[in-house]
């Protein structure tokens, strides 16, 4: 009985000195993330038709390249990059409003922030942001992640985002999500009305429009052509079900047909119909991406050659003719081989 | 409404008695209700958006409750001609050329967007390079600028397109 209490007494003893110790540990963490961060963070400020404006933005490579919020630097000009309590002008290398950033690059060797991994973090993984809130110096704040939504504000995502329990402020649009090891993870963009969290477009996505920006000198967002919906019964897995396939599109040319069960695009597997706003956000115009679906008991994967999503402008043509579309039976329970 | 007898009748109604919204809709219902009429709104060109507006204005004026009060508007006629008459008598004013006021213009779409999206999407995301930014930054600046933080997306996704 006495070794029990006193081991009880113990573990409290060890509980009470271990709080303070891993608060001051965290602290420590946040701030030497801070420290290490800050200085690859900017104050953007710049004009557009309402005003003047300012918001942050962080550099990404040595060469002075930046991301921001498409609010920022999206629309805006006389834009002036404050580094190292001096201001730069910046020009505007890419705008996208379907991801909601841009891209500013100002001519100065500067410091970049490593680009992190957002699909490794899990709910409650602790966060850090650095911003410019009003008119105050860069600021840190601590949070964590409170989940991966696709719908908020009554519409869908592009894309998967990450929702952040963190205070963002006025002034903090395109602010660096940063893990703890000081690896962006997300661009801070929407906050919630009582500013007591927000949303942050994943670090991945950011990066596709940049590839992009590299490859084609734009954001080429690509289309196939089909609209899925919800199937009754779940199909190898999936619930995405092709309810039309427009006509004239890279998905009616390749043998796709209304009534196919998607299950994988790319290299992303799809179980519900949302995946696919994930898996068609990383389709890029003019690239062949295969997509896998069971059609009765066949499962066949097409190679689809991409095209200029409808609302992309301008709508330069493909250089290469759309592949010849095929579809490969993969895994049949003793069909023959066809092409549809 | 023969070719239904009661039995068939009890069956549909058995049946729709499972049909539910799908969750979330009565919530957003609202939201998005407004959100269509808005779209739908903006879909109109601009000449029958005005003609609307009149219309809309002038049948805000109950006309045959005026007619009956022939003294009301026999008052309003004879104000119209004695203002009118003060009018022409007046001598016209100078024209004063405003060559230096600014003259905002929207700048004229060359190409109409195309899209397939349904009109619950609010913005259409566009790819184009949106500006050469040639000027210079050294612009002065005064006053309090706007901080920015969205609270709202730029643009939303339609629905489970691709």
């Amino acid at each position: 009985m006495l070794a029990k209490l006193a081991f009880l007494a113990a573990a409290a003893s060890l509980s009470a000195q271990q709080t303070p110790e891993s608060a001051t540990s965290l602290s420590r963490e946040v701030k030497d993330v801070f420290d290490r961060c800050a200085k690859a963070v900017v104050k953007i400020e710049a004009t557009d038709q309402h005003g003047e404006l300012s918001g942050t933005g962080f550099f990404v490579d040595p060469t002075g390249t930046l991301y921001t919020a498409y609010s920022v630097g999206g629309e805006a000009e006389n834009v002036t990059v404050e580094f190292k309590g001096k201001k730069y002008p910046a020009r505007q290398l890419m705008a996208d409003l379907r991801s909601g950033i841009a891209m500013l690059k100002v001519d100065l060797a500067s410091p970049a922030l490593p680009i992190g991994n957002s699909d490794q973090l899990e709910i409650a993984t602790p966060v850090v942001a650095i911003g410019y809130p009003l008119d105050l110096a860069e600021t840190p704040s601590f949070g964590m992640i409170a989940g991966f939504d696709r719908k908020c504000f009554g519409g869908y995502f592009p894309t998967r985002h990450l929702r952040v329990n963190l205070p963002p402020q006025r002034g903090e649009g395109g602010a660096p999500l940063l893990n703890l090891k000081g690896e962006v993870v997300g661009i801070l963009l929407y906050s919630f009305e009582n500013n007591s969290s927000c949303y942050a477009l994943p670090i991945e996505a950011a990066e596709k429009i940049r590839a992009d920006f590299v490859r084609f000198g734009e954001p080429r967002h690509g289309w196939i052509g089909a609209n899925v919906a919800e199937a009754s019964a779940p199909v190898e897995g999936s619930r995405a079900v092709t309810k039309e396939i427009m006509k004239d599109t890279p998905a009616a040319e390749s043998g796709m047909k209304a009534g196919d069960v998607v299950l994988q695009i790319g290299r992303t597997k799809v179980h519900e119909p949302e995946d696919i706003l994930d898996a068609s956000f990383f389709l890029t115009a003019g690239d062949v991406v295969p997509i896998t679906v069971m059609r009765g008991n066949e499962k066949l994967t097409f190679s689809v050659q991409a095209d200029f999503h409808p609302a992309s402008h301008p709508r330069p043509p493909l250089l290469a003719a759309p592949l010849s579309n095929r579809a490969m039976p993969l895994n049949l329970q003793s069909a023959p081989e066809r092409t549809p | 409404m023969d070719e239904f007898n009661d039995n068939e009748i009890t069956k549909l109604l058995r049946l729709k008695r499972y049909e539910q919204p799908p969750p979330g809709y009565f919530e957003n219902f609202l939201h998005e209700f407004h959100r269509r009429q808005r779209d739908e709104l903006l879909r109109e060109p601009l000449w029958r958006i005005c003609i609307d507006r009149t219309r809309d204005f002038a049948a805000s004026f109950n006309l045959s409750t005026l007619t009956s009060y022939p003294a009301a508007v026999t008052a309003v006629l004879v104000c119209a001609a004695v203002l009118s008459l003060r009018i022409y008598q007046t001598p016209a004013p100078a024209t004063v050329a405003a060559t230096d006021r600014p003259v905002l213009v929207a700048p004229a779409s060359t190409e109409p967007e195309w899209t397939l999206a349904s009109p619950v999407a609010t913005r259409v995301f566009n790819t184009r390079s949106l500006r050469n930014m040639t000027k210079s930054a050294q612009t002065h600046r005064s006053g309090t600028p706007r901080y920015v933080l969205d609270s709202v997306p730029v643009s939303y996704e339609t629905t489970f397109k691709f």
